[in-house]
This record gives structure tokens, C-alpha cells and sequence, in this order.
């Protein structure tokens, strides 16, 4: 049995929060030997467990597009590798949909004028940990990450995200949506990081989770560490319950308050899932966030 | 060629000034049973308290330094004196204070801050209290507001001192509260008794004058039910090559809706560690405000803590962090809902220039209990050369889903857009930048009395130059 530190926090905080990285043993996360993938321009995988390596290598000002789908009740440790060169635009679609344990990461490095989107949704999970690195390493190259989380039951997920900014004029924005219900547990650490060079650079970063239980046990940490004068970066977090106005409102309209929490744990989640634009993987996520062919 | 516009440094030189210690006056440096034994003769110490400060320095020998935050590597404990005889006995007369310490307090403008607008006064001096008094008037209302080692030996509040002291903060809290325990010494102690409120503040005002020094004074302030206080303190010292530390304590009980304001300037000189505790518990109804500006140290941990115990407890924190050169400053607040209906707001600024580092650090804890309860932080750094650091580092823990926790912060450089609005309004480009800096902290120098405002406007030292083209 090996101890694996995960999900470090760049710079640490006080201890007793316990947020400053993720202790797990290595043995639940999937075993035998790591399968390397070569993602071509417009690929789908579908990992059920073991250890794979996905790689994404976008040439010069080309386009294209990954779906992950991460399912199943073994234990799986998945990596991404992107290599955004100049010009390149490059989605990344990384579903959970996973009952056993699962570590994931991502790393990018994105040139000159390049772009990253990634769209991570992770519906349940009995223990997921994803770390997140994105390079912004070119001039005006740019990160956007949308990350949802539908989380109930005892599911528990741990995110780190690290936008690091080295070019100038680069640009990220990262928006998180969650919802979490039942004993569920999260922690989201995100990360602005602005190193000295990066002149005109900007970062954004946002999370909103509604809590539907009182239950749940939710952290959010977001971090800007900045070593450059002229830059813009901000973050926001919003956290709780349905505001009583809205609440009363579609009361107003004869729904019945049970309906009403769905309704909006279903919205909130929702526009993460718009974000996925493959159609079979948006088919087959509404079916589990709504139940039969999710045509909702 | 274009030079850019330059914000001056703080001036320190007002409090840059000193006088020698006979050496004759310090204990030996380091931390040692030896030591402690001897600090508590000197003090004498009841049974209770020499025991106190033993188990505290255990705690402190097995208890490893952090591993967050600003490198202390430069805080040689062994070399820190931690006791400094005084050459006074504490008075209550300030004629009587000798020459030296009261000239270092005229300058400082302490007695005139007494005579204008407070209602009490202590000003301690390396590792004393020398001076103590209080109003008539406030005396007759029933506060108590006196060195706590009077109050300690005084079988009035004895017993009420012994129930409170560092339990709030404990020595096994961190290392530099174990050391705090073991050598503790001065500090001031406010009773304000039920439905008392005191419409004009105490101030407890915090010199250390000795050269490789240490300060550990002890600040005890009990709120009973219904009452209201603000609370000042200040500190200072000059500047020497040898590190010096300070490593008070703070503890503050806030009754049932009561309120209780403390508000502080800390301008130690840059060879300082200021490595300080300051923690308040709440009960039902109350409310705590901290008022915080750190302009000076060398190295800073400093983010008090609110824990709201009682329904409908409250917590403000408003604070502002200037780090020039040679200074890395971590600063924030730490609040912890632990009762139904709390509420709290945070609301810093941080200016980083010439190589400073500024951190905000906070961590907003709601517990199980804590249902119905809010809370909002919103932080604001400005970055004025690329050579500075500024990093926001929030947690919030969440454990209940009937709470409202809101966060936002920013970073960013003076606004070229809004430089340009004034300048179309007929400013200069150094006049706006000053307008725009001085705003920048102006939510913080607002809260401040007014003759506190004006030293923070003296010592941010907004001095604007430079050509344009």
C-alpha cells in the first residue's frame, strides 16, 4: 500500500483547514500498466479503469476536439497531456460518470495565440481527484474552463486547478457550477497564477454551488498569486441555498418545493452540460442527470 | 524618457528614534527553564502562573515551526532577549515616568492622544507597563482598565483573569503561542461591567525600544452584557541591524449584545517579526469589529480570529496591508460561525511597491450549528511596480447548506482609464494617481478615529512624482 500526496495547493495555507493537498493510497486508483492513446483531431475514448495516457498534440492553427468518458466501478487513473501549438484551438470533454475511485489530470501547454477549452462534468463519484495545469505559456494564448458537479449520496471530489500565466496578453476564465446533496464532499482549490512577464494578462475565476442538504461539507479555495503590475485578475465564490425569493416565487406558480430544488439543481448543472456540444455525450449525460434518454 | 510615477515608501523616520539600555537591564537570551523561572521571580508569579508558563515552554520545545506562510529563517530565537527589567515601577502619574520612556511617548504624542480623546491610556515599554490611567469618571462607571499583573495579584479579578487567561488562545495553538505563554510579559486588562458603554476609546499603545528584543505583552479585554468599547492599540520601534520579535496576545470576550470595537496601527520597524495572536469569542447578539492597518515589520503573521458562539453574533473585519521594500507581510482574518443566525464581513486592501510582498490570507469556517448564517469577503490588491507580490489566499469550509457565503477579490494596477477621466476633468496624471491611491484606502482610514486616520495618512507618505510623456 503506497501514500500519494495529491491536488497540492501552490502555495499552502493555514493546516488546520486541511486543504493543503489530498492524501489517498495509490492502490484504489487503478493498476497494470499505463495505456498511451493518441487523440487524433476529432476523438472519443471511453476509460472504464486501469491507468491510461491520453495525448492531444494540435499542430499549428489546426482545430480539434476529445471526449473522455470516464465510467465504471473500478478504480482508474486517467492523464491528459495537450500540446497547443501556435494558432491551435483545442476542446477537451471529460465526463465522470464513474462509481469507483478515479484520479485524473490534465496538463496543457498552449503557445502563442493558441486556446484551450476545457468542459470537466463529473456526475457522483465515490472519491475523484482531478489536478488541472494550464500552461498559458504563449503570447495571448487563452484558457477557458467550465466545470460542473452533480454530487449527492457520499460521493467526494477534490479538483485543483492551476491556470498559470507566462505570456503576455493570455487570457483565462474559469466558471465552476455545482450542485451537492446527501453527506456529499467537495473541495474546489483554483488557482490564478500570474508570473512576472505576463503583462496584459487577465483571469477570471468563479464558483457557484448550491447546497440542497444539510449534510454536505463544501471548500473553496481560490487563489491569485500575482507577480506582475499590470494585469487583471478577480475572483468570486457564491455559496448556499436557492434564494427565498426565487423559491417563493415558483411557489407562486404552483410548483411544489421538492420540484423546485430539482428544477434548479437541473438547471444549475445544465449549463455546464450545454457547454459539451457533442451531441451522443450530451444524449447519454441527460440521461443520467434526468433519467431515461435524457431528451429533457 | 519616461519616468514612471513613483509612490514614496512610508516615512518611518517620526518613530525612528531611540534610546540605550543599560544591558544590565536584559535576562540572557533564548528560552530556557532557567530563564522562565527567572522571569516569574521577577514578576512574582502565583503558583498557577509559574506552573503556566513551564508547561508552555514544553509545549513550545516539542511544537515545530509552521510550514505556511513568510520564512522566519531570519528570527534567531536563541539570540532574542525576551525580558527586559524595567526601570520603572508602573505608574499612574506621568510625571513620574522617567525621562527617556516619557520622551519616546511625547513623541509618539501619547499623553496629548489622553488628553484630547480617550478615556484611558497604558503605554508599555519593551517588556512593561509604565504608565496606566484612567479617567475618573470611566473608573466610577465600574471598568476596570489596568496592567493585567496588577490585575492578576488583585483578588477583585483574580480568579476572573485566571479563568480567561489563554483560553481563547491556548500554547498548544502554534508555537509562538507556547512561547507567548511561557514569557509573557505586560500587557493591559479591560472589564467593562453590564450595560456600560464607554462613548470615548482606551488606548493601550506598544514600544519596543531595545535593541534584538522581544515584546510578548498580554491584552485581556472581558465584555460583559449590553456593553460597548473601542479599544486602540498601537505599536512601534526603531529600527536596529538585529531582528527583533514581537509575539502578543490578544484575547477578547464580547457578552451578549455587546459590542466591541479594536482597532489598531502596527508600524514596527522593518527588522521586526510580528508574529501576533488576537482572537475574540462572541456570545449571543454580539459584535466584534477589528480595525487593522500593518505599515510596518519585516515579516508579519497577523489574521485575527472571530468565533461567533452565541445566536445572531457578529463579525467585522476591515483592514489594510502596505508592503514596501524588505517587508513580506501576511495578513488576513480567520472567522468561525458556530452558532445559528452569525453573520460576518470582510473587507481588505493591499498595496505592494519597491519588492514588497503582500499575502491575504483568510479562512471563513461555517459549522453544523451555524444555520441561517452569512457571511461576505471582498478583498482588493494593488500591484504598483512588477517587482512586488501580491496573492490572495480565501478558504471557506462549508457544513451546512442553510448558509449564504459570498467571496470576491481583485487585482489589478492603477486604472489607465480612470486616470485618463480625471485627467479630462483638469487633474495632472501625478494628482490623479495620488486621488486614486489615496481612495484605495480610504474604506479603511475611514473607520479609524480621526487623529488614527491622519498617522495613516502620514504613513502611507503618498508622495507623487514624476514627469509625463
Amino acid at each position: 500500500m503506497e501514500k500519494i500526496i495529491l491536488n497540492k495547493l501552490p502555495v499552502p495555507t493555514f493546516g488546520w483547514l486541511k486543504v493543503n493537498s489530498a492524501e489517498r493510497d495509490s492502490a484504489a486508483f487503478g493498476s497494470g500498466e499505463e495505456r498511451e492513446i493518441l487523440l487524433d483531431s476529432n476523438a472519443r475514448a471511453e476509460i472504464t479503469g486501469g491507468r491510461a495516457k491520453l495525448m492531444i498534440n494540435a499542430e499549428e492553427n489546426s482545430r480539434s476536439t476529445a471526449v473522455i468518458y470516464i465510467s465504471g466501478s473500478e478504480g482508474k487513473t486517467v492523464s491528459v497531456h495537450v500540446n497547443a501549438a501556435a494558432g491551435a484551438e483545442v476542446k477537451l470533454v471529460e465526463v465522470y460518470e464513474n462509481s469507483g475511485a478515479a484520479i485524473g489530470d490534465v496538463n496543457a501547454e498552449i503557445a502563442e495565440n493558441a486556446a484551450f477549452e476545457l468542459v470537466q462534468l463529473h456526475l457522483g463519484g465515490e472519491d475523484t481527484l482531478t489536478d488541472i495545469r494550464a500552461d498559458l505559456a504563449g503570447r495571448s494564448s487563452r484558457f477557458k474552463a467550465d466545470i460542473g458537479y452533480l454530487l449527492g449520496g457520499s460521493d467526494k471530489l477534490d479538483i485543483n486547478l492551476i491556470a498559470s500565466h507566462a505570456g503576455k496578453k493570455s487570457d483565462s476564465e474559469i466558471a465552476v457550477k455545482g450542485v451537492m446533496g446527501g453527506k456529499s464532499d467537495k473541495i474546489f482549490r483554483g488557482t490564478i497564477d500570474f508570473l512576472n512577464g505576463s503583462s496584459g494578462a487577465k483571469g477570471t475565476e468563479n464558483e457557484e454551488v448550491l447546497l440542497m442538504d444539510e449534510t454536505v461539507r463544501n471548500r473553496t479555495v481560490p487563489l491569485i498569486l500575482c507577480a506582475e503590475e499590470d494585469v487583471e485578475g478577480a475572483h468570486g465564490a457564491s455559496i448556499g441555498r436557492i434564494d427565498d425569493e426565487q423559491v417563493f416565487y415558483m411557489q407562486s406558480r404552483g410548483i411544489p418545493t421538492d420540484k423546485i430544488y430539482e428544477l434548479m439543481a437541473k438547471a444549475r448543472i445544465g449549463q455546464i452540460v450545454a457547454k459539451i456540444g457533442d451531441e451522443d455525450t450530451v444524449r447519454r449525460v441527460n440521461a443520467v442527470i434526468h433519467g431515461g434518454e435524457g431528451d429533457e | 524618457m519616461k519616468e514612471k510615477t513613483q509612490v514614496a515608501d512610508i516615512d518611518r523616520s517620526l518613530y525612528d528614534f531611540r534610546y540605550e539600555e543599560d544591558e544590565r537591564d536584559y535576562l540572557g537570551s533564548g528560552i530556557t527553564a532557567d530563564i522562565i523561572k527567572e522571569i516569574s521571580d521577577e514578576k512574582g508569579d502565583t503558583d498557577w502562573m509559574r506552573e503556566f508558563r513551564l508547561k508552555s515552554l514544553e509545549i513550545y520545545d516539542r511544537t515545530p515551526m509552521v510550514e505556511w506562510g513568510p520564512s522566519i529563517e531570519g528570527l534567531d530565537i536563541d539570540n532574542i532577549v525576551t525580558y527586559i527589567r524595567t526601570k520603572s515601577r508602573m505608574n499612574t502619574d506621568w510625571d513620574d515616568v522617567p525621562d527617556d520612556i516619557k520622551n519616546t511617548f511625547e513623541k509618539l504624542g501619547i499623553p496629548q492622544a489622553e488628553r484630547e480623546s480617550l478615556a484611558g491610556v497604558g503605554a508599555q515599554y519593551d517588556s512593561e507597563l509604565v504608565y496606566h490611567n484612567v479617567r475618573k469618571e470611566v473608573a466610577e462607571s465600574g471598568v476596570v482598565y489596568t496592567d493585567l499583573e496588577s490585575a492578576m495579584h488583585d483578588e477583585r479579578y483574580a480568579e476572573m483573569i485566571r479563568s480567561h487567561f489563554m483560553k481563547l488562545v491556548p500554547p498548544t495553538d502554534h508555537k509562538f503561542a507556547a512561547l507567548h505563554g511561557a514569557v509573557w510579559s505586560g500587557g493591559s486588562f479591560v472589564y467593562v461591567p453590564k450595560g456600560v458603554k464607554l462613548e470615548i476609546p482606551l488606548q493601550s499603545y506598544f514600544r519596543l525600544n531595545a535593541k534584538g528584543a522581544g515584546q510578548f505583552e498580554h491584552t485581556l479585554i472581558i465584555l460583559e452584557e449590553d456593553s460597548y468599547l473601542h479599544f486602540i492599540e498601537g505599536c512601534s520601534a526603531p529600527k536596529y541591524y538585529e531582528a527583533g520579535l514581537h509575539a502578543g496576545c490578544v484575547e477578547l470576550y464580547v457578552g451578549k449584545n455587546a459590542q466591541l470595537r479594536y482597532s489598531t496601527i502596527e508600524n514596527w520597524s522593518k527588522n521586526m517579526y510580528n508574529l501576533n495572536t488576537k482572537r475574540a469569542l462572541v456570545d449571543e447578539g454580539g459584535k466584534i469589529e477589528w480595525v487593522s492597518g500593518s505599515f510596518g515589520s519585516h515579516v508579519s503573521y497577523l489574521y485575527p480570529m472571530s468565533i461567533l458562539n452565541g445566536r445572531g453574533a457578529r463579525a467585522e473585519f476591515t483592514g489594510i496591508t502596505f508592503a514596501g521594500e524588505g517587508q513580506n507581510l501576511d495578513t488576513g482574518a480567520k472567522i468561525v460561525h458556530n452558532a445559528p443566525d452569525t453573520s460576518s464581513y470582510m473587507n481588505t486592501k493591499s498595496i505592494s511597491k519597491s519588492g514588497g510582498i503582500s499575502t491575504f490570507r483568510s479562512a471563513v469556517t461555517v459549522n453544523e450549528k451555524a444555520v441561517g448564517s452569512k457571511s461576505a469577503v471582498s478583498c482588493e490588491s494593488l500591484m504598483l511596480d512588477r517587482i512586488s507580490r501580491s496573492d490572495t489566499i480565501p478558504v471557506m469550509d462549508i457544513r451546512t447548506d442553510k448558509a449564504d457565503v459570498g467571496h470576491e477579490a481583485k487585482i489589478g494596477r492603477i486604472s489607465d482609464e480612470t486616470v485618463f477621466y480625471l485627467m479630462s476633468r483638469g487633474l495632472s496624471e501625478e494628482e490623479a494617481k495620488a486621488m486614486i491611491v489615496r481612495g484605495f484606502a480610504d474604506n479603511v482610514s475611514k473607520e479609524l478615529p480621526l487623529e488614527y486616520a491622519v498617522e495613516m495618512n502620514n504613513l502611507i507618505g503618498l508622495e507623487m512624482k514624476g514627469s509625463i510623456g
